[in-house]
């Protein structure tokens, strides 16, 4: 039984992907999510304003944001658990709420805050959530390649916040889904489980399951997505491939360097080239236009000053993120993102 | 709805039945609420049951034996342990945690999960009242009723009291967000409601009018009452059954209402 479950996920995989993803074969991919407008209001606060967008087969579709931007509620009304307001939602040409119970069955969700018991086990959860479906996965296999094995046994409560969100991720694609929306799945997990988790999306998208990935991690949307709706107080404010929105955003050069102290800071304020500064623990980093690397070491040096560990900076994701989503609350904003 | 699906669609009927094998499951792995609905009226059962005064009859009881009086209140204790505190707590901690939540995008709608709950403590309570009366009868001398009418009257004012006391916890479940909001409106419920169900003193012994008038609107003094009766040989009349009937249809109409999946 295993067996057949899994050569037939290898099946559709390759023609599958080549023919979804839209990058590799250079037409555009049927669309799976449309939403138009969308609106959604809790009593006065509006959490969602005006969001649009569409969703393609076989690619990793992003929704970046800052907490409260309106993500997870544009997810749940995608669920079918809000009701929108106002504007359309169509999944899989279906509408969420009417056909509720036919998209549960063919998109898998894992939404924030959501738990199982303390005192399931892996296993059972996993045995449990494939009865809900018409015709799931093969659970051992799915535990087997999420590296679960060790801890089917384990108590939920007792399972490690990786474990957990892996666990999650089986749960979600227990049911053999079309769609598979992921939200907020590294929030919480050390560096190196936020890349396995990385790794394993990248996974489930080769097996031919269309992605959409809530994040509020500039560098997971830069990694995984082909595409990234960037939401800001309700809105979609930009909506293209990530390395596009960072040229978008890249409206000056930037050049980091050690910092040469107060009198070089000085040095560099009077460059009519530099038009920031800014300091980064023993850094500096210089934002300005025309030929900065050399105009700064220039400068530096007729003042008598070395430059050192001079680098220059491509504008990312998370440089968009910044000019894009509104600047009035910077300060909360950790730059996770910087390499 | 969703629930009524259950019984005709294969599929669904397959998920439920694992739901409660689930949630049986996860009962024996923690068992305080066992302990509670079972083992407390157990343990008073054969304290009660080894004093040699209170399984005498007793003129002033109507010729009665104390214990006879005392059984159909721990018999009611169950119910009320079950439904009020057990099944409250419960709920109110898997919607904190997220469990309802996590259900809720899936074609299993989270009322199975509900129903469920109900299904295995149910189960729980009603083997409770089995062995109470087992214990009682074949080991300290319980007098069961005597007619098939008698049990027919024990049998639906232990189901209508099920009903009262699970439909007034799923009331709790519904306003109480968080288990420790469950958990006092829980106690405000709970010892009333003992109270009334004789579990401290019995309610003919207090000879307040005020006290008796309560007894007689509220469900478990209600309860008492009608099991009281069948255990007694007597006829309860149908006044008691109509006040439990009606709190337990109030009560579930209410919570069905009032609950929330989040």
């Amino acid at each position: 039984m295993s067996t057949s479950a899994l050569t037939q996920t290898e099946a559709l995989t390759p023609a599958r992907a080549l023919a979804v993803v839209p990058e590799l074969d250079g037409r555009r991919a049927a669309p799976v999510i449309e939403i138009a407008h969308l609106r959604k209001a809790y009593g006065t606060i509006v959490a969602v304003e005006d969001v649009s967008f569409t969703v393609r087969a076989g690619e990793i579709f992003g929704i970046l944001g800052r907490n409260g931007a309106g993500k997870t509620t544009t997810v749940e009304c995608i669920s079918g658990l809000r009701a929108a307001d106002g504007g359309t939602i169509s999944v899989l040409g279906r509408d969420p709420r009417r056909d509720r119970s036919e998209l549960h069955e063919r998109v898998g969700v894992q939404l924030q805050h959501s738990a199982l018991p303390d005192r399931m086990k892996v296993g059972e959860a996993v045995d449990l959530y494939a009865s809900f479906y018409e015709r799931p996965a093969d659970g051992r296999e799915l535990i087997s390649s999420l590296g679960l094995e060790a801890a089917r046994d384990q108590y939920y409560g007792k399972l490690s916040g990786g474990q957990k969100q892996r666990l999650s991720i089986v749960l979600a694609l227990i049911g053999r889904p079309d769609i598979a929306i992921l939200d907020e799945l590294t929030t919480g997990l050390d560096p190196e489980a936020r890349r396995d988790t990385w790794r394993l999306i990248e996974g489930v998208r080769d097996r031919g399951v269309t992605i959409v990935l809530v994040t509020h991690l500039t560098e997971e949307a830069e990694r995984l997505c082909d595409r990234v709706a960037l939401i800001d107080h309700g809105r979609v404010t930009a909506l293209d491939a990530p390395d596009a929105l960072g040229r978008q955003a890249a409206t000056g050069k930037r050049v980091r360097l050690r910092s040469a102290g107060a009198h070089g800071d000085e040095v560099l304020r009077t460059l009519p080239a530099v038009s920031a500064i800014e300091h980064h623990g023993e850094d500096v980093v210089v934002t300005g236009s025309g030929d900065l690397v050399a105009e700064v070491v220039l400068a530096l040096d007729r003042a008598g000053l070395r430059a050192h560990d001079v680098r220059t900076e491509t504008a990312s994701l998370q440089d968009a993120f910044l000019a894009l989503t509104d600047e009035s609350d910077h300060t909360t904003t950790t730059r996770e993102g910087e390499r | 709805m969703s629930a009524l699906t259950i019984g005709t669609n294969p599929r669904a009927r397959h998920a439920f039945g694992r739901l409660v094998v689930s949630e049986a499951r996860i009962a024996r792995r923690r068992p305080t609420g066992v302990a509670v609905a079972l083992g407390v009226p157990l343990v008073l059962l054969v304290i009660f049951g080894c004093i040699p005064a209170t399984t005498r009859p007793e003129a002033a009881l109507g010729g009665i034996s104390f214990f006879n009086l005392y059984v159909p209140s721990l018999l009611l204790f169950g119910l009320i342990a079950v439904g009020l505190a057990v099944l409250p707590q419960q709920l109110a901690g898997y919607r904190q945690q997220g469990v309802l939540r996590r259900m809720s995008t899936t074609p299993a709608p989270p009322s199975w999960l509900l129903a469920a709950q109900m299904t295995v403590n149910m189960a729980l309570a009603a083997a409770g009242i089995v062995l109470l009366l087992g214990l009682g009868a074949g080991v300290f001398g319980l007098a069961l009723p005597h007619t098939a009418g008698e049990w027919l009257i024990a049998l639906l004012t232990l189901v209508l009291t099920a009903g009262a006391t699970l439909g007034l916890g799923l009331c709790v479940a519904a306003v109480a967000g968080t288990p420790q909001v469950a958990n006092a409106l829980t106690i405000v419920l709970f010892y009333p409601m003992a109270f009334f169900s004789g579990l401290y003193v019995p309610i003919q012994e207090i000879h307040s009018t005020v006290i008796s008038d309560l007894a007689k609107v509220l469900p478990t003094g209600a309860g008492f009452t009608a099991l009281h009766a069948a255990f007694s040989g007597q006829s309860p009349g149908l006044r008691p059954l109509l006040v439990l009937a009606a709190w337990a249809i109030g009560a579930s109409v209410a919570a069905v209402r009032l609950f929330r999946w989040e």
